[in-house]
């Protein structure tokens, strides 16, 4: 009989049960509705609920923090890579010089002799937020340097980005999956890899602007209202001015609202929503100076257009409909406006990402860069873990119950897996789409198997307590076996994080075999002893990979950077690297060149050096100058490509070869190896006695990873080979020959 | 305090200093002689450092006592002096540092000091003082560029003869070499030459002002490094942290290195390179924590730190190594505990620090700006310099939870060497509740947050009414009333169901009795209850009344199932009913009851 307390102890623990577990894993007071959270109407659970949804975002926000530290705790507090450093500089530039200053910023630091509008070639987004926070800071007599503002921003960010996600989320499925989702995105790899702690870099806080735009889409979508659609347009606009991924924002869009329209889930709330965007966004985006009319120029911008066009018309049928009573010939109508425009639609999308691709395929300085090639399944896996495999079975919950802000999720998730398989970099916009969907489908797990226990506590038969402890045991292993899984992510999060992602890569890092480090800080070293040894105006040539660097750490002006804007200089400076001394003394004469700095990794084994990019610089150079520069020069008759004795005459007498082993033939590294061994490609060097007429060593770093070579100035005049001719004329004719 | 006190001692002694002066320049008399002088030119680094030893005389039937002497300098060497320092040995051995003060001497340039004596020397009597003075970049370098495998030559030009406004009867000169290797000297009264050394006389009864060019070419390749401009910051906080940040721009001032640079040769040629800067080391108090040392791109990750009982001794090996000519730039800092350097007495406050602080041995500092940054509030701030400095315009500093900014002490001061590490006081007032201040000002923050937190919560912003919204929050109200009175009525029954059991194993009636009139009496209330939220609720015009009222029926059955099952009870106990045929009976019961319970639970999850 004691069963019969059943009914109100279970309520009971399932009133409590519900304020914890709905924040955490199902949220049956907010199911499916927007505004749950008041009619859910338990004051008391709620503001448990809210409490621990408060608590679990925070702790999200802090193990995302945290968890970008490695870097900083491992190094220093330190900008990594290429591009931070200009985003650094031009953030820097902006603190102290002004925003106004900063929009007209021209650089002639870059890109010698052309120099780059800074302001107008730039998403500016980054570093008006940095230079804000900064100058927020120090009204509040926080001095914070700009250079700890930059470097945490990415961190701070992370958390702005698992609360949007939590907030498109809750709206896409329930409160439980949101922060689930908030959870996942705080610590993926995949979202980490462009937001450690020193990445200053758009992305960082772009998939913030990203999420948030989205969830202020749905939120508009769901109720029609214009506020929520003006909040859209804002978040819109920082995301234009943040990234160039806003392109995917603005295409998504449109193809939610038309798929919606195919599947006749038209509404006035989509009309409302999507006409406000469309003409508020575009206005928007248009002010940034970068992006300028590209919005009404542009190919991948039509079909925002397209979808706006097709709306208007729909709506305006829809509206006809109403009045007139021609019932076939209206459906007809709109069936032929529907397919034209669709069509219309989907040729403009093929063109413009057909173009894309050509552009990827076709022009070698994008195909050069390692971030642009195809994903590799493994590195899904790298990247996302189990959420890999979890979050098609997210996405056929969203599709089984189908609503209108499903549907774009379905869209967002296709699209971004698309764009993941094509770049490795676009692994960026489907980390959050993953998230979200396996959030949803953990949530569900657990809704289910959690869920019910608590059901089966209910039945009150009497010997159902053996059934119970059959069943329950079933219940606890999937809970256990979700549980595990999430624990294994969570470690394989870190595990990613902190050995792959957290190197700054301007330091480098070797271990002894006792466990001490050493630091190899070449290239700081080579980069400080330009901007302190050199004249103020010093041009200096080197790989367009590090030109943001020179910039930024050398403080010099260099001839082209990581801004591959202008493929024919960028061409040039290959030709140099390529053709030999005089030929390349010609080019750099006429590039005004003072130095030639080259990143040189034979002495310690580092693979990413100008030699192993040598082919790169080739090929751009060949297509720019087909007649001087051909690749298969650089090749053995059998086709490869080696730096010893067996390699090209072409490649051991160029520049880049001559400069990178200059007394490279004298330096033995080791005993079992013969002087002049290169450890990165393995093989002693093919020609040991390099000499320079046009150039000579400026500066070589501890670790000959960086060499800066000095280019001579021309000499008073030629000195001759051979004797000066004798001659028997007469003095007297000589000053009459010099008097006429 | 005790120094405080010493202190204003101290200043009053200055100001009767300043009025004996006045006597002192009639006293110079200027007919006293040199004895003797032996002067040593030590060219052992990059710096000049001439000491020399005076025998000064009053010979008899002189003026009078004299009570300063004159020294001066050749006007070639003038401007290059950066320290000047008289001492006199007592009888005891004791060095007592005599006052110097800068003099003009009419018809004659360079530069004069007089120097007080510490008792006026009467005619015939003898003092003993020895001088010591050092002078920065005088060496210089010939030739002036040299390639990375060349060793570094340098000039020095001086006078053969201590210059001297006194005549003096014996003089000997020692110049001291860095090395062995001297490429040319002057050879006045052929001077005698051995090892690294070099000495010059003895020379007899020379007239005041004789000069006569003394000069060295010789190999030194000892670090010519300078510091070309230095600013160190020194911030106080009354909560026990000094912090010391110092910028150097640090310059090779040798010979400048021509043609190519190559690391080959430096790594594995000893000798290559040899007048270069590879590291130095530079001395920081012991107490010195958190040491840091980085310039604009970071952290400067070649250095090393070592932990001495008296010191902390850092290596500081610059990113690259320094050829003649090369420059590089750094930032150094620390913090140390300010009980070692902060002394008070009530609100009077004194701070005793380095006014500049060693960087590396025999170091040449061109131009120094030390920065004082003192607490908020402080005041009546006074300097006591051991030596002149160039106080610039007090500035204030804002930083973490400031309002109106912490004072600033700028001084400045240019050519200076090792001998200037010496202690400077700043004396001011501070009042202790200011240190409230910034403890207060965070809690202030965090109120007003929670405060405006609380305040948006709680009250109701929104401009339009939303009679919709409001009546769904009075019914949603409404409605957790209603659960939580349900629930409590379900667990009525649980009780009920207790005393029944309770009854079935004691028999004793009383027990269920008691039981169903508590059940009865609360169910009553707890109906009447539900019934007046019930009715609350049509009037806000909900279609949740219609559900209330379907739990009312059902929890009508339920009370009835109850009420059954307790009479069949009563009867299994009084023996009118068989056991098997309760049981199943009871089965039943609870079947049918637990239908409509969980009917009751899902309107209540609908609610």
């Amino acid at each position: 009989m004691a069963e019969h307390s059943g009914p109100d102890s279970g309520k009971h623990k399932a009133n409590h049960a519900n304020a914890n577990s709905a924040a955490l894993l199902h949220g049956r007071a907010g199911a499916g509705t927007g505004a749950g959270g008041l009619s859910g109407g338990l004051s008391q659970p709620a503001g448990w609920q809210s409490l621990l949804s408060f608590t679990i975002l925070f702790l999200a926000w802090l193990a995302g923090f945290s968890s970008r530290l490695f870097a900083v705790i491992r190094f220093e507090s330190i900008i990594h890579e290429f591009d931070p450093w200009f985003n650094y500089r031009s953030t820097h530039h902006l603190a102290s010089h002004g925003f106004y200053e900063f929009l007209n910023w021209f650089d002639e630091r870059a890109w010698y002799p052309l120099g780059r509008i800074v302001g107008g070639t730039v998403y500016p987004g980054l570093m008006v937020t940095a230079g804000l926070i900064h100058w927020i800071l120090n009204m509040l007599n926080i001095t914070v340097h700009i250079r700890d503002v930059c470097v945490f921003l990415a961190p701070v960010f992370s958390g702005l980005t698992a609360i949007s996600t939590f907030l498109l989320t809750r709206e896409l499925w329930n409160q439980g999956a949101g922060l689930l989702a908030a959870c996942f995105i705080a610590i993926v790899p995949g979202y980490i890899s462009r937001s450690v702690a020193g990445s200053f870099d758009n992305e960082g806080i772009a998939i913030f602007a990203l999420q948030f735009t989205y969830y202020l889409w749905v939120k508009s979508v769901k109720t029609g209202s214009v506020f929520w659609t003006i909040c859209c347009c804002l978040s819109y606009f920082y995301m234009v001015s943040a990234w160039g991924g806003y392109v995917f924002i603005i295409n998504l869009i449109p193809l939610h609202v038309f798929v919606l329209l195919l599947m006749q889930r038209y509404s006035r709330r989509v009309y409302i929503a999507y006409s406000t965007f469309y003409i508020v966004g575009l206005i928007l985006s248009m002010q940034i100076p970068f992006v300028g009319f590209q919005p009404i120029r542009t190919s991948e911008h039509m079909a925002a257009a397209g979808v706006f066009a097709l709306l208007q018309a729909y709506a305006f049928l829809q509206y006809l409909r109403d009045r007139l009573t021609k019932q076939e010939f209206q459906t007809l109508f709109f069936l032929g406006v529907s397919l034209a425009a669709g069509i219309v639609f989907l040729s403009v999308i093929y063109l413009t990402y057909t173009g894309e691709w050509y552009a990827k395929i076709h022009i070698p300085i994008i195909a050069s860069v390692s971030e642009h090639q195809p994903t590799t399944w493994v590195s899904f896996f790298f990247d996302l873990h189990i959420l890999v495999c979890t979050f098609p079975a997210g996405l056929w919950f969203c599709i089984k119950n189908i609503n209108d802000e499903r549907v774009f999720v379905a869209l967002y998730a296709i699209s971004a897996v698309y764009f993941a398989g094509v770049m490795v970099r676009l692994m960026l916009t489907l980390t959050p789409v993953v998230c979200m969907l396996s959030a949803i489908a953990f949530s569900n797990v657990f809704e289910h198997y959690l869920g019910d226990d608590m059901k089966r506590e209910n039945p009150p038969v009497e010997d159902s307590s053996d059934e119970d402890d059959k069943r329950n045991p079933g219940n606890l292993i999937v809970t256990m076996l979700m549980l595990m899984l999430l624990m294994m992510f969570a470690v394989h999060c870190t595990w990613v994080t902190s050995n792959a992602y957290s190197s700054p890569s301007v330091v480098l890092a070797s271990y002894n075999h006792d466990g001490t480090r050493n630091i190899l800080d070449d290239f700081r070293e080579a980069y400080y002893w330009l901007r302190q040894n050199t004249d103020e105006h010093a041009r200096v040539m080197s790989w367009w990979d590090y030109g943001y660097q020179i910039a930024g750490m050398a403080n010099r002006t260099t001839l082209v950077d990581n801004n591959t804007w202008n493929n024919s200089h960028i061409a040039l400076v290959g030709k140099a690297m390529s053709s030999n001394e005089t030929a390349a003394y010609e080019i750099m004469r006429s590039l005004d060149v003072d130095y030639v700095l080259i990143i040189f990794g034979g002495v310690i084994g580092y693979s990413g050096d100008d030699i192993n990019k040598f082919l790169w610089m080739v090929r751009i150079a060949e297509g720019e100058h087909p007649k001087d520069i051909r690749e298969s020069d650089y090749f053995t008759p059998q086709g490869e490509f080696r730096v010893d004795k067996a390699g090209s005459p072409t490649l051991l007498n160029c520049l880049m070869y001559k400069m990178s082993y200059y007394r490279f033939g004298e330096m033995q590294l080791d005993f079992r190896t013969p002087p002049g061994f290169d450890r990165t490609r393995n093989a002693e060097i093919g020609n040991k006695d390099i000499k320079f007429k046009h150039l000579e060593e400026a500066f070589t770093s501890e670790h000959w990873l960086v060499r800066i070579y000095k280019v001579k100035k021309l000499d008073n005049r030629e000195t001759l080979d051979h004797k000066p001719r004798v001659t028997n004329i007469v003095p007297k004719q000589k000053t009459a020959v010099l008097d006429l | 305090m005790w120094y405080l006190l010493l202190n204003q001692l101290y200043t009053m002694a200055g100001l009767a200093w300043r009025l004996l002066l006045c006597l002192g320049c009639a006293l110079a008399a200027p007919d006293l002689v040199l004895e003797e002088a032996k002067r040593t030119v030590d060219l052992s680094t990059h710096l000049a450092k001439v000491s020399a030893e005076l025998n000064l005389a009053n010979p008899p039937g002189g003026a009078g006592p004299a009570g300063a002497f004159l020294l001066a300098l050749e006007p070639g060497l003038e401007p290059r002096l950066a320290y000047l320092g008289v001492q006199v040995k007592g009888e005891e051995e004791e060095e007592n540092t005599l006052e110097v003060r800068e003099t003009k001497v009419k018809g004659k340039s360079g530069k004069f000091f007089t120097v007080k004596l510490p008792s006026p020397l009467v005619p015939g009597a003898k003092i003993r003082v020895s001088v010591e003075m050092v002078f920065t970049h005088v060496l210089q370098p010939y030739p002036t560029h040299i390639t990375q495998a060349e060793k570094q030559f340098v000039v020095f030009e001086g006078n053969h003869y201590f210059y001297s406004p006194y005549p003096t009867k014996t003089q000997t000169t020692r110049v001291k070499l860095a090395s062995r290797n001297i490429e040319s000297y002057t050879k006045l009264g052929n001077p005698s030459r051995s090892e690294d050394m070099l000495e010059y006389g003895p020379f007899k009864d020379i007239p005041p002002y004789s000069q006569d060019t003394l000069k060295v070419h010789y190999e030194n390749n000892s670090p010519f490094l300078t510091i070309t401009s230095m600013t160190r910051v020194i911030e106080v906080s009354h909560w026990g942290n000094i912090a010391v940040e110092e910028t150097v721009d640090l310059k090779h001032t040798g010979a400048v290195l021509k043609g190519p640079f190559s690391r080959y040769d430096y790594q594995r040629q000893p000798d290559s390179g040899i007048s270069s800067v590879k590291s130095f080391k530079t001395i920081l108090p012991a107490a010195a924590q958190d040491v840091y040392y980085r310039d604009e791109i970071g952290n400067i990750s070649t250095s090393h730190l070592l932990i001495l009982d008296d010191s902390v001794e850092m290596e500081i090996r610059p990113r690259f190594p320094l050829f003649g000519g090369w420059k590089t730039h750094y930032i150094i800092g620390y913090n140390l505990p300010s009980y070692e350097y902060l002394y008070n007495l009530g609100d009077q406050y004194a701070l005793k620090m380095r006014f500049v602080d060693h960087v590396f041995d025999e170091q040449v500092t061109d131009s120094l700006t030390v920065k004082i940054i003192l607490p908020e509030g402080a005041k009546n701030i006074h300097v006591d310099s051991p030596y002149e400095i160039n106080r610039a315009a007090d500035e204030l500093h804002y930083t973490y939870l400031d309002t109106f900014g912490r004072p600033v002490i700028v001084a400045h001061k240019n050519n200076m060497v090792e001998q200037h590490i010496q202690d400077v006081v700043v004396h001011y007032t501070f009042n202790k509740i200011l240190m409230l201040q910034e403890p207060l000002l965070v809690v202030g923050a965090f109120y007003i947050l929670f405060f405006t937190v609380i305040i948006y919560v709680r009250l109701d912003f929104s401009i339009t009414k939303d009679p919709a919204a409001e009546a769904r929050m009075k019914v949603a109200c409404i409605t957790e009333q209603v659960l939580t009175l349900v629930n409590k009525r379900l667990g009525l029954y649980r009780h009920f169901d207790e005393a029944v059991n309770k009854y079935k194993q004691s028999r004793d009636i009383s027990t269920l009795n008691s039981g169903k009139k508590t059940l009865e009496t609360e169910h009553k209330v707890l109906t009447s209850e539900i019934a007046s939220l019930q009715s609350k609720l049509k009037t806000e015009g909900s279609d949740l009344c219609d559900k209330v009222s379907e739990i009312q029926k059902l929890d009508s059955q339920v009370k009835e199932l109850v009420l059954k099952s307790s009479v069949e009870a009563e009867r299994l106990v009084a023996g009118k009913l068989k056991k098997d045929t309760y049981i199943e009976n009871e089965k039943l019961h609870s079947n049918k009851r637990q239908e409509l319970v969980t009917k009751i639970d899902n309107i209540l999850d609908a609610l």
